[in-house]
């Protein structure tokens, strides 16, 4: 199955943003590696909000749900059991902070990306429910609009194909 | 994708309506992938029943995920 483009020009400028986006995202990472960092693994909030100002990037392993409900405002939502299909295109000599609720599951998570070969790996000892740094709610970027409530009062699960 | 689609369908019967759409052949869905600023196919968009929408999946998904975003819809 092949993700095709609906729309050339508006699949384009997607595109264009994404690219933009992973630049910024590359220099920041960048500009994180070249200053120095806390020693990999268990980190307090202290480290983990220096991390953040470095730019590192930060994982919620929670659920989907979880992370809408609140979440550190640069975190990215891979949730543990996507985690080892997600991390495969991962670059593994960028430092990530991993978090979840209380820090049980982000020490697995950090177990696995471990495992898997990556450098430089930190875990939120305590989970978000510990931290003191900003929060955010909402999606993250997944939401692009609404519809009216279904006519059956079911919640509704659209999918948009084509035969090719 | 579809067998596994077909099968939660059956599974999911009396809990979340399953609406599939060809964009390529059928207006109506093809209008609502644009209302939903899905340009992708395929593309999955899960709402809840207020008419929120949960979870937009573009690309390919497992039945896993497919499995955690029925589960997670209100």
């Amino acid at each position: 199955m092949h993700l095709l483009k609906r729309d050339q020009l508006r699949g384009l400028r997607i595109v264009g943003i994404a690219a933009a986006l992973f630049a910024v995202v590359a220099m920041l990472g960048l500009a994180g590696c070249s200053s120095s960092l806390p020693a990999a693994g268990n980190v307090q909030n202290k480290a983990a909000k220096t991390l953040e100002d470095k730019g590192v990037r930060i994982i919620d392993v929670r659920t989907t749900s979880e992370f809408e409900a609140g979440h550190i405002p640069e975190a990215e939502n891979v949730p543990l059991d996507q985690l080892s299909a997600a991390m495969g295109s991962w670059d593994k000599t960028e430092p990530i902070l991993v978090y979840c609720a209380t820090g049980s599951r982000s020490v697995e998570a950090m177990q696995i990306l471990v495992s898997a070969g990556f450098t430089t790996v930190y875990n939120l000892q305590n989970g978000i429910v510990a931290w003191d740094g900003d929060v955010t709610s909402g999606p993250g970027g997944t939401v692009v609009g609404s519809l009216a409530p279904s006519a059956s009062g079911l919640p509704v699960l659209y999918e948009f194909y084509t035969d090719w | 994708m579809k067998p596994v689609v077909d099968g939660l369908k059956k599974e999911y019967e009396g809990k979340v309506e399953f609406k599939l759409y060809n964009v390529e052949k059928d207006a109506e869905g093809a209008n609502l992938a644009n209302q939903l600023g899905a340009q992708f196919v395929p593309t999955f968009e899960f709402v809840n029943a207020d008419g929120s929408i949960n979870k937009e999946i573009v690309g390919e998904v497992s039945e896993a995920q497919l499995r955690q975003q029925l589960d997670a819809l209100k």
